[in-house]
């Protein structure tokens, strides 16, 4: 027996190329990839005739987990080249590894992802002997880039010392011991006949060890339990998807780049790079000089020669564009040289390099190819075109309206929602939708059926992806769209990412809003179930404490009052009254906020007032003199916006504490006239905090106090028209004046 | 000269590695370099094999970008936040490529043509003449004529009709002193020739580069240390050896630094680790700024208690150093600390929240 065992980086170009070659010269008589096992009986339809990239979509269900899963493939991807090529020379093709949906894969999202984030401490130790930046440009200076003799002992040196003695973890472990038994079953079988086995690299050296003994059956293909729902099908990708997951899913960036690398050659490959980016970027509109070519091209060249490299590797042409185009400070470091997504703040030339590198390659699906389970889920149900009304107090139009909203977010042709509840008020009980006939509702239905099996899973997935960078309308957007799909919980990551997205959040009036609905939301909501949800709940906890943050930063002078920021405070003090203990809110250090800044010199008088009725709300009966707080506070210039902060906060603390009346009055009535008048505008608009009935008390307590036996309505009500009784007033002022100037009164 | 002077330049204190660097340099070297690129690159980011130390700590890449444009007709430009060691490095490049970094301008508003071009010995200048002999070279002229890397620190400091004059040394190679006659009067630069200046992004808009001066240079922003374990690992050694070197017996509290290496990178970015956007500080906080404040917390527990400084010290210190004399900050720093984390240290500093001043 003879099993050549190839560990490989997945979409690497010089591996493929390595095991394309390999395969020709073994003629194996078996062909054993890292792949889902429960699709080797459909192997053929990969073989249709696609355009790559194209991805294997597993998603899986059951009662306690929900879980999608991609195995992309693009023509430079090893396994793709170990597929056609072993088919090419006539060789039994399996995949070996577990099934997508298996729990050993539960935390895998994209199968083909790098490991070496497992093994930071060596590769870290590497790159600095190597004088490198990162894993990605310490694979092009010792692979992609270097002649191919000696690649296949190279790459098994780095993997072998990578791995070192590290112990899998269990899920490894358990992928390991599956492909140990096929290649066991495929040696056994094939005899004196080769078999070539492809494995991501760092599994070599276990599976190497794990070949030698054991049980020689064929393995079974596990089979989901009797609960759960597991499917795999084929779906188009592309790269920019590709390039698109982060953290310790990413795999090799830059699809685009690695495309021609396996086209053309680096050489070639380093050349259209240029070419690509000096075309965006004059296409933007962002001057790109001869000279400054000559220079990227020296200076790439000359980085080659320092790092030698035969010819000028990826990092190399980036750093020598970089070096040449960016004539000016910058202000977050170079992507390549950091590795993960884009930052905020990146370049703008860097960020046209980045897309450049990424390409915008779509795959397509043959047409025979057998369609997504969505497409199955979606088109008998989808009904035809016209015009539909839901009802949505009753439960079956709650459903359909729920399916039809996963098909709008899908963005499926054809079906738009003309009325129905909005954001701003969700009490609208009816739904009108009309749909109508699309030639690209199929592509669409396909394209979409990447996200996942079933409408509900697939809307999840497309909503998920808009979370990262959202801005909060965006968001607020999201979280509604979430409601009207019945997509229930996010977890695990989507919601961390939406806890980072409303913990950016700069405008306290937009968050107050955005608290304010997701408040709501988790209170009380028959109608989209979301009370009590998880997923608000951390939006409601998330955003009252960016809330409270902000608060304290706002810095400014006198300024009307700005509602939006009242607004943002009470949703901060309902959030806090209604949902501080279930939420685990500090109440303690909302107070001490409150109370910091009720005192600053430097906030705007509304955000004083408001941060006094803040504390004073909260604190009920408890709160120390309000009285002499109030006197402290009020400035004549600026009480009436000082006040509308207040009432919005604090209206029955303010009308149900003894003397408080009084106390306003007297303060109101040792304005000067002038103060008075500037007061007035924002005077009026704070007392309009106070619903009528409540006006109607002030009135008749303002009444008692001053006039004794005059009616309320006399205050409440004006006869003459405002205008009269302004031209009066300053009549009156004018005589007053004129009188003293005199000497006929004395002030 | 190393024993009584306080800071002795790159060249004398690193002597025996640019010496080993030289002897064992094989590779092919740009004219007129001391050393080849490669030896260079070892010089600044370390060798173990050949006993070099690492002296810079950040993306290699930098290290090669500037080093291959100093091989090229473009002069070099290290721009970024204070403290994030462009000087060393400049330096470093400069002790690598020329074997010598001294020949320094510093920027500042009083810069004049004199001090970069050449100015004159009056006594001589009046006794015979413009001449050679009464001619003063200063950094500039000497850089060109002897084929060496001229340091221009600070360059945005300088006012604008100041800057310009490296123009034309910089495109023609050439500075003309008009008042000397004959071949004299040109100053053609050697090989070897070239120019390394820093920057400070937050001197932005005092200076403005001209385009054209822009031109003719290479930017390459320098960035605080990305990785926090590095971080913490120098602002460890610097201050553990600040303190050795003040009379302080114990050495700083890993746990303590660790807060405080946090605060100063969170404070930096307006990021936490998490995620979450926090305020950033005008004042400058960088990994030198955290060492002294390490130095500060240190000397506080020693002299005051006889123990390393705890996180009580270390607030009271954040408000002289971090805050310096800015309200804004100081009121952004108290946010920060009002905030409740996990950990014994983060409490003891929330606890001593109350320890800011005002």
């Amino acid at each position: 027996m003879a099993v050549t065992f190839l560990g490989v980086r997945h979409h690497s170009p010089a591996c493929a190329r390595l095991v394309a070659d390999t395969i020709r010269s073994v003629r194996p008589a078996y062909v054993l990839v890292e792949g889902p096992a429960d699709m080797n009986h459909r192997m053929d339809e990969l073989f249709l005739g696609h355009e790559l990239p194209i991805a294997v979509y597993t998603g899986y269900r059951d009662p306690q987990r929900r879980h999608g899963s991609w195995t992309p493939l693009c023509d430079y991807s090893p396994e793709w080249t170990a597929l056609t090529t072993g088919r090419e020379v006539g060789a039994e093709l399996r995949f070996i590894d577990l099934p997508a949906w298996h729990p050993a894969l539960a935390e895998v999202r994209n199968r083909y992802a790098d490991a070496e984030a497992r093994y930071g401490e060596v590769t870290g130790r590497l790159c600095r002997a190597f004088s490198v930046d990162n894993v990605d440009a310490l694979w092009d200076h010792l692979f992609e880039i270097e002649p191919a003799d000696g690649l296949a002992e190279r790459l098994a040196a780095y993997f072998d010392l990578v791995r070192g003695d590290t112990r899998a973890g269990s899920d490894d472990m358990a992928r390991e011991a599956y492909m140990a038994q096929w290649i066991r079953a495929a040696a056994a079988d094939a005899g004196d006949r080769p078999v070539v086995v492809v494995t991501g690299g760092f599994h070599r050296p276990a599976l190497m060890r794990l070949a030698e003994q054991g049980d020689r059956s064929l393995p079974e293909v596990p089979r989901p339990p009797a609960d759960a729902v597991a499917a795999s099908y084929l779906v188009p990708y592309s790269f920019r998807r590709l390039d698109a997951f982060d953290g310790y899913q990413s795999g090799m960036p830059s699809p685009g780049y690695y495309q021609h690398v396996w086209e053309s050659g680096p050489a070639d490959a380093a050349r259209r790079l240029t070419e690509a980016v000096t075309a965006r970027l004059r296409e933007r509109r962002r001057p790109v000089s001869t000279a400054d070519l000559i220079a990227a091209r020296a200076t790439a060249d000359g980085l080659a020669l320092l790092r030698g490299h035969p010819l000028p590797a990826r990092v190399d042409v980036l750093d020598g564009l970089a070096s040449a185009l960016v004539g000016e400070a910058i202000e977050v470091p170079l992507p390549w040289a950091t590795r993960g997504t884009l930052r905020a703040g990146t370049h703008p030339v860097i960020v046209e390099m980045i897309a450049a590198l990424s390409g915008d390659q779509v795959g397509r699906l043959h047409h025979a190819t057998r369609l997504p389970p969505l497409v199955h889920a979606v088109l008998p149900v989808l009904g035809g075109p016209g015009e539909e009304r839901l009802d949505l107090g009753t439960e079956a139009g709650r459903e359909r309206s729920r399916f039809l909203h996963r098909l709008r977010v899908l963005r499926i042709p054809g079906v738009v929602r003309t009325s129905g509840p909005r954001l701003a008020d969700g009490a609208e009980l009816a739904e009108r939708w009309t749909l109508t006939d699309s030639d690209d509702r199929l592509p669409a239905l396909i394209d979409a059926g990447g996200y996942g099996v079933d409408p509900q899973e697939a809307a999840a997935g497309a909503l998920a992806e808009r979370i990262p960078g959202a801005g909060l309308d965006q968001l607020a957007d999201i979280l509604f769209d979430t409601a009207l799909c019945g997509i229930g919980e996010l977890t695990g990551r989507v919601l961390d990412d939406l806890a980072r997205a409303v913990g950016a959040a700069s405008d306290l009036g937009s968050l107050g809003r955005t608290l304010t609905v997701a408040l709501a939301m988790w209170r009380h909501d028959d109608l989209f179930r979301t009370g009590g949800s998880t997923t608000l709940g951390t939006v409601v906890a998330t955003a009252t404490r960016r809330a409270l943050w902000l608060a304290e930063g706002v810095r400014g002078g006198p300024a009307p009052a700005d509602l939006q920021r009242i607004g943002a405070l009470v949703a901060v003090r309902d959030a806090l009254r209604h949902a501080g203990p279930s939420l685990g809110l500090d109440t303690q250090a909302a107070l001490g906020v409150a109370d910091r800044v009720a005192v600053r010199q430097d906030a705007p008088p509304d955000l004083r007032g408001a941060s006094l009725g803040l504390g004073w709300s909260l604190r009920g009966t408890a709160a120390a003199d309000p009285a002499r707080a109030v006197r402290g506070a009020f400035v004549p210039a600026s009480a009436g916006d000082w006040l509308a902060g207040l009432f919005a906060l604090a209206r029955e603390e303010v009308l149900h504490t003894g003397g408080m009346l009084e106390l306003l009055d007297e303060l109101v009535g040792e304005m000067t006239d002038h103060d008075f008048l500037v007061a007035l505008p924002a005077l009026r608009q704070a007392f309009g905090f106070f619903p009528p009935r409540e006006r109607h008390l002030i009135a008749t307590r303002l009444v008692e106090r001053r006039a004794g036996s005059a009616s309320a309505w006399d205050l409440m009500r004006l006869d003459a028209a405002p205008e009269l009784v302004a031209a009066g007033r300053a009549l009156d002022e004018r005589v007053e004046a004129a009188l003293r100037r005199e000497g006929l009164i004395t002030p | 000269m190393n024993e009584h002077v306080q800071r002795p330049p790159a060249e004398i204190r690193y002597a025996d590695e640019l010496a080993r660097l030289r002897d064992a340099d094989t590779d092919a070297r740009p004219p007129g370099w001391a050393l080849s690129l490669r030896a260079a690159r070892r010089f600044v980011l370390g060798d173990e094999k050949l006993g070099i130390s690492r002296k810079f700590v950040g993306d290699p890449s930098l290290i090669d970008r500037s080093l291959v444009t100093l091989a090229t007709n473009r002069g070099l430009m290290l721009v970024g936040e204070p403290g994030t060691a462009k000087s060393l490095l400049s330096e470093l490049l400069a002790a690598a490529v020329s074997g010598t970094s001294t020949l320094t301008i510093q920027g500042g508003a009083a810069t004049t043509e004199d001090q970069i071009k050449y100015s004159w010995n009056y006594a001589l200048l009046v006794a015979e003449g413009p001449s050679t002999r009464s001619l003063v070279a200063a950094p500039l002229l000497r850089g060109m004529a002897e084929g060496k890397v001229v340091r221009f620190e600070e360059i945005t400091r300088c006012p604008l009709e100041v800057q310009d004059c490296l123009l034309s040394p910089l495109s023609d190679r050439v500075l003309a002193i008009p008042e000397l006659t004959g071949p004299e009067a040109m100053v053609f630069a050697r090989e070897g020739f070239t120019v390394i200046a820093t920057a400070n992004t937050r001197d932005r808009g005092v200076n403005e580069m001209s385009a054209a001066l822009k031109r003719r240079f290479n930017f390459e922003t320098v960035f605080p240390i990305a990785d926090f374990d590095t971080e913490l690992m120098l602002v460890e050694a610097e201050a553990r050896a600040l303190l050795q070197r003040s009379g302080v017996g114990a050495p700083p509290r890993r746990d303590v630094l660790e807060v405080l290496v946090t605060t100063f990178r969170e404070l930096r970015e307006g990021q936490t680790a998490r995620g979450d956007a926090t305020d950033r500080l005008s004042g400058v906080m960088s990994t030198a700024e955290a060492v002294s404040v390490a130095h500060a917390v240190g000397l506080r527990g020693w002299f005051l208690r006889g123990e390393p400084g705890d996180a009580a010290d270390l607030v009271s210190c954040l408000a002289g150093t971090a805050a310096k004399d800015n309200p804004e900050d100081l009121a952004k720093l108290r946010r920060y600390l009002e905030q409740k984390r996990p950990g014994d240290q983060w409490k003891a500093v929330h606890e001593a929240r109350h320890l800011l001043p005002g």
